[in-house]
């Protein structure tokens, strides 16, 4: 009887493990239902049991709840294998092509110019500069008189400038906005940029545009002095350019700072040993500025004596030529997606 | 400006000193050398004497010449194709390894089977600019006169060339630096060293009757030299030199003087033939009208403001610009008269633009002259001349002077001066830069008086002065030290702020940010010029057309680029720019946008185009990152923007004015802006101004339901041109409050079920705050919906 037993059981057992993967779900119902059901070689076997003297039972009892725990063991088993081949193969059939592009959240391209002017603007912003702006068609009073180029001065030939009528033109440059704040703040401390686009009365080629756009920068407190500006466009161009970027200045001539100086830095392209980019020099000449001239300030509120201040103008086409190589300054203008789609919002 | 290098070397001792390291000093100081350039280029030259000339046997115009070359070379062959080489001249032959202009290499070769061993030259070879040369030079070889030595190899030296040519960018402040003479002081004071300029050793001068006046405050200083029985001439060697290295023609003896000295002095002068003069006596004026025959032959017309100089009220000059035909200085010229004035520069940049008369005299004088070296000025000329061209008499100077001179004094102090640099200069390197460049100082106490070099036009005030201090000392002087002031938040304006958002956002949408002119043409500035008050600025003196009104609409422009794309095969065309706008009355910040093509879900794979609704949802999209609720703008139909297809186009107002529009373009302003007609374009342009002053609040959080929400739909059979949006409305009114959201998710039409009509299917979601909802009170909401909207819209309710 116990070798009977035995041998059913590993019959059972053997029918379980030859049960095929791919098997119908039919078919291993038929066959768990051979196994362990009402006709089932265990159930028969229960069935003796009500024969059987106690001692008998209880032996015959372990036995059976034995095998049977063994079959529903193997049952599960071959039900998780099925189950997770089943699953596998399913799986397979969904299997996609990871080559074929992805969904499409690109950003749209962004014309150097405004990576350029962004970036200064960000840089100032984090020193604690307030960013303005001013008006695009300006009075020559503001874009010349307040700043120290009087009527007659050679930069205010008519052939420079665009001119609206005699007294209006196109402002040549976003001073003008220096002269617009300091009457706003009325004598007080001062510390802000301001970009804009301004005007020139040049014919359009690679390196002139009768548009380009700058961005003008200024501080007023007591006791500025040069260092003081040195110092604040060495961290500026530093950021901009690079850290390892040197600068020097040179004596200039603006009539709205005195002394008035260009900023050079040391060329990025060959680390200040002589290339075509810095024409052998080592350096680039990258802005301008200077000490806000005694007369500008007076002739907008702000007493010479007390205070002081430096300004800077910075061209925004020019460092974008600078920082990305591009060849032509109207290639700002014409909006050619080939080019526009080259250059994306970065975080550098 | 160019400056000689050898003639520089005349004012200044430069002895050791070459010409990098002179401009690298003079840059560092504010006089911007921006490039060397040697005279001639040419190297392995030797001078030779033809021995002999006979005609090339295989060509009718080459020579074959015999060529003793000294003791070095020898006698050499040469072929040479020149018309007048000849026996017995001296030439310049360059020898073969001879790098000449314009990248020519001499070697030895075979020129039609004959030997040659070099090359006789013209100055032209020797990078000699064509328009100093007579055409004789430039046909033919250079002839070399008699004093050349045969086998002399330092043949540039010989003749002249061996200069280097400073370009100097001279900055507006700096006239003074348009004389030899000011750039010599300042080269003398940067490098230590002596200035070279000989005593004018004045002869004797004849008393003259000669008088001159000014009868204009333009003219406040006018001074002439009367000088008798002259011979105008050829000019001698260094002259010719010095000018051609200055960039100047050489035309006779007298004219090259008079620019000679305006190089070296900064002071342009003008000579009249004393003879053809009708009285002895030359008035300034200002007030001439009418005709002026000028030196070129030409006739101007003068007006009032034009500085002239009479006699006996005939125009002898145009001040500044150019002399009178009727009194030229000419080859036969014995008595000549000298002038030396000071024009206003305004007058003569007028003037000189006015006639497009422009010399290196008026652009002098543009830029002012000093007023006060009239005496040696013409002293110096006198001398000149009587040099070149001999003279009997030379008379005193005549001049007429309504300005004194008075030494400019400034007062500053050392503190001043360290305080605006930044800068710990003691008293004795600022006294002694100051002197070293012709200050002169007084101290007084803690005060400095510093009393400024007459020819220093630009020095007015300390800060001035502080400038000359560090120019001369040096930037890598001051120390270099953040500003200390009080912490500050930076910011941006509101409006650049909110720019900037909506600039992200766009960008990040995947449209491209572009920048295009202000300046537009006329038919541009017409068109799409709805959203702003005034009119058009135009601006009176435009380059061209094509750029002459401030624009009223970023589209057109926008629409050229667009256009430009398609015809560039950038097929996709998405794209924006953002722009302040200004009229003559009104102004703002503007947003357009301009789409074309396909907007992309999945590379190539799944794409949509685009259409109006791309821009709707951008437009909404801008107004959800502004915190502008749906409330404070609403759309219209188009009734008005005739560049719009009428019925695919929507008006954006904002408190009930129109503040922009979007939509496609018409088919007949497609055509207008040249676009094909198979491109869908759409467009569109927001005043972004309007919108950022729109009041938003900040955002306060709304209750999250802790009950669930009922999920219905519904579909309507409606009239076709009931707009949904009203629709939504309505079923939200009538489900309040427990109607939480409404949207559409269907439209279909089929016009033989259902002519003239649409299904509308919506998706309603219930919610209460208080209660779990039961179906019977959805359902009672439910029906009253479906009532309300069967008799507004007369609607069926499809099941």
């Amino acid at each position: 009887m116990d070798n009977n037993l035995d041998l059913q059981l590993n019959e059972a057992l053997k029918r379980i493990k030859e049960v095929k993967n791919d098997c119908l779900v039919k078919d291993f119902l038929d066959l768990k239902n051979d196994i362990l059901g009402k006709k089932s070689f265990i159930s028969e076997a229960y069935k003796t049991m009500k024969d059987l003297s106690n001692e008998e039972k209880k032996e015959l009892g372990a036995k059976l709840n034995n095998i049977k725990e063994q079959l529903n063991k193997a049952i599960l088993e071959k039900e998780n294998e099925i189950n997770k081949y089943q699953l596998e193969k399913k799986l397979s059939e969904e299997k996609i092509d990871i080559t074929l592009p992805g969904e499409t959240f690109t950003q749209g391209g962004v014309n150097p110019f405004f990576l350029v002017k962004n970036k200064i603007c960000d840089i100032f912003l984090n020193m604690g500069y307030e960013v303005v702006d001013g008006p695009e068609v300006e009075s020559d009073h503001y874009n010349f008189e307040l700043l120290n180029i009087p009527k007659d001065h050679p930069a205010r030939d008519m052939q420079d400038s665009f001119y609206i009528d005699e007294n209006t033109l196109l402002r040549t440059h976003t001073s003008p906005v220096q002269a617009r704040m300091m009457q706003l703040h009325q004598g007080k401390p001062l510390k802000m940029i301001c970009p804009g686009k301004t005007y020139r009365r040049d014919n359009d080629n690679a390196t002139h545009s009768h548009q380009f756009a700058q961005i003008e920068g200024l501080l007023i407190d007591k006791n500025i002095n040069l260092g003081h500006l040195k110092a604040t466009l060495e961290l500026f161009l530093k950021r901009l350019f690079g850290e390892e970027r040197k600068i020097r200045l040179r004596s200039s001539f603006f009539p709205f700072t005195e002394p008035s100086v260009e900023v050079d830095i040391s060329c990025f392209n060959c680390n200040g040993k002589g290339c075509s980019m810095c024409k052998g020099s080592g350096y680039i000449e990258v802005l301008g500025g200077g000490m806000v001239h005694p007369n500008v300030l007076k002739m907008n509120d702000y007493d010479p004596n007390q205070y002081s201040g430096f300004a800077f103008g910075v061209g925004i086409e020019r460092i974008a030529i600078l920082l990305y190589g591009i060849d032509d300054i109207r290639r700002f203008y014409t909006g050619d997606l080939k080019f526009i789609n080259q250059f994306h919002k970065k975080g550098e | 400006m160019k400056v000689s290098f050898n003639l520089l070397k005349q004012f200044v001792d430069l002895n050791c000193i070459d010409s990098q390291t002179l401009a690298n000093r003079l840059t560092f100081a504010g006089i911007e050398v921006e490039n060397i350039t040697p005279l001639a280029i040419a190297s392995n030259l030797v001078i030779g004497k033809i021995l002999s000339c006979v005609n090339h046997p295989n060509s009718d115009h080459l020579h074959i010449l015999q060529v003793d070359l000294g003791e070095k070379y020898g006698i050499s062959q040469i072929v040479c194709g020149a018309p007048n080489a000849r026996k017995d001249l001296k030439v310049i032959v360059a020898m073969p390894g001879a790098k000449l202009a314009n990248d020519i290499t001499i070697n030895k070769s075979k020129i039609r089977d004959v030997e040659s061993n070099g090359m006789c030259c013209s100055l032209l070879e020797l990078g000699v600019e064509r328009k100093f040369l007579t055409e004789k030079q430039i046909n033919g070889i250079e002839e070399l006169t008699e004093d050349a030595k045969i086998g002399d190899e330092n043949v540039l030296a010989y003749l002249g060339l061996d200069d280097e040519i400073l370009d100097i960018n001279v900055l507006a402040n700096r006239p003074d630096l348009l004389a030899i003479l000011n750039l010599a002081k300042e080269v003398s004071a940067l490098f230590n060293r002596k200035l070279l300029l000989e005593d004018l050793k004045v002869d004797k001068l004849a008393k003259t009757d000669f008088k001159v006046e000014s009868l204009t405050d333009k003219c406040k200083q006018f001074s002439i030299k009367e000088i008798h029985n002259i011979k105008n001439n050829v000019s001698p060697k260094w002259l010719k030199q010095f000018l051609m290295a200055s960039n100047i023609r050489s035309i006779n003896a007298l004219v090259d003087i008079g620019n000679f000295v305006m190089l070296v002095s900064g002071q342009p002068l003008h000579m009249y033939d004393l003879d053809k003069l009708k009285e002895r006596k030359l008035v300034v004026k200002d007030n001439y009208e009418g005709d002026f025959v000028a030196l070129d032959d030409k006739t101007y017309k003068l007006v009032p403001n034009d500085i002239v100089i009479t006699c006996a009220g005939e125009v002898m000059c145009l001040g500044g610009v150019m002399g009178a035909k009727c009194c030229e200085v000419d080859d036969e010229s014995k008595n000549i008269v000298i002038e030396a004035a000071s024009f206003h520069h305004a007058n003569i940049r007028h003037t000189s633009s006015r006639l497009g008369l422009s010399s290196e005299s008026s652009n002098r004088f543009c830029k002012g002259t000093n007023h006060f070296q009239y005496d040696f000025v013409l002293n110096f000329a006198a001398k000149l001349v009587f040099d070149i061209c001999g003279y009997e008499i030379a008379y005193e100077n005549v001049t007429f002077l309504d300005e004194k001179y008075q030494e400019k004094i400034i007062v500053t102090s050392l503190s001043e001066i360290n305080n605006r640099l930044g800068s710990n200069f003691d008293l004795n390197q600022v006294i002694s830069t100051l002197e070293s460049l012709r200050f002169k100082i007084k101290i007084d106490g803690e005060k400095l008086n510093i009393i400024v070099p007459d020819f220093r036009l630009d020095i007015t005030c300390s800060a001035d002065i502080s400038e000359e201090v560090i120019r001369y000392l040096g930037f890598d002087k001051i120390k270099d030290e953040l500003p200390t002031l009080p912490q500050s938040v930076g910011k941006m304006s509101d409006y650049l702020a909110k720019n900037r958002l909506v600039e992200d956002y766009l960008i990040n949408q995947g449209l491209s940010q572009l920048l295009t002119y202000t300046l537009v043409n006329e038919t541009f500035s017409k068109q799409f010029a709805y959203l702003y008050k005034g009119e058009v600025y135009k601006i009176i003196n435009p380059l061209t057309e094509i750029h002459q009104y401030v624009r009223k609409s970023l589209l057109p422009s926008l629409l050229e680029t667009l256009n430009y794309n398609l015809n560039h095969q950038n097929k996709d065309v998405l794209i924006f720019e953002t722009s302040d706008m200004i009229t003559d009355s009104d102004h703002g910040v503007n947003l357009a946008i301009c789409l074309t093509g396909k907007m992309f879900k999945q590379g190539l794979l799944k794409t949509d185009d685009v259409n109006f609704y791309t821009l709707k949802g951008l437009l909404e999209g801008i107004m959800s990152l502004l915190g502008v609720a749906k409330g404070r703008y609403g759309l219209a139909r188009n009734d008005k923007i005739s560049e719009l297809h009428p019925y695919k186009s929507a008006l954006i107002m904002v408190e009930n004015k129109l503040s922009g529009y979007f939509g496609k373009i018409h088919p007949v302003y497609q055509e207008i802006m040249d676009i094909d007609k198979s491109d869908d374009v759409y467009v569109l342009e927001l005043r972004l101004d309007k919108i950022y002053n729109l009041k938003t609040s900040m955002t306060k959080m709304k209750p999250i339901s802790k009950y669930p929400y009922i999920e219905r739909d519904l579909a309507f059979v409606i009239d076709e041109d009931v707009e949904v949006e009203n629709i939504i409305n309505v079923v939200k009114k009538a489900g309040h409050p427990l109607v939480d959201n409404v949207s559409v998710f269907d439209i279909y039409t089929d016009n033989k079920l259902m002519p003239k009509q649409k299904s509308v299917a919506i998706k309603l979601i219930y919610c209460s705050r208080n209660e779990t909802l039961k179906d019977d009170k959805v359902n009672q909401v439910e029906q009253n919906i479906i009532d309300m909207v069967e008799k507004k819209f007369k609607a069926v309710l499809r099941k």
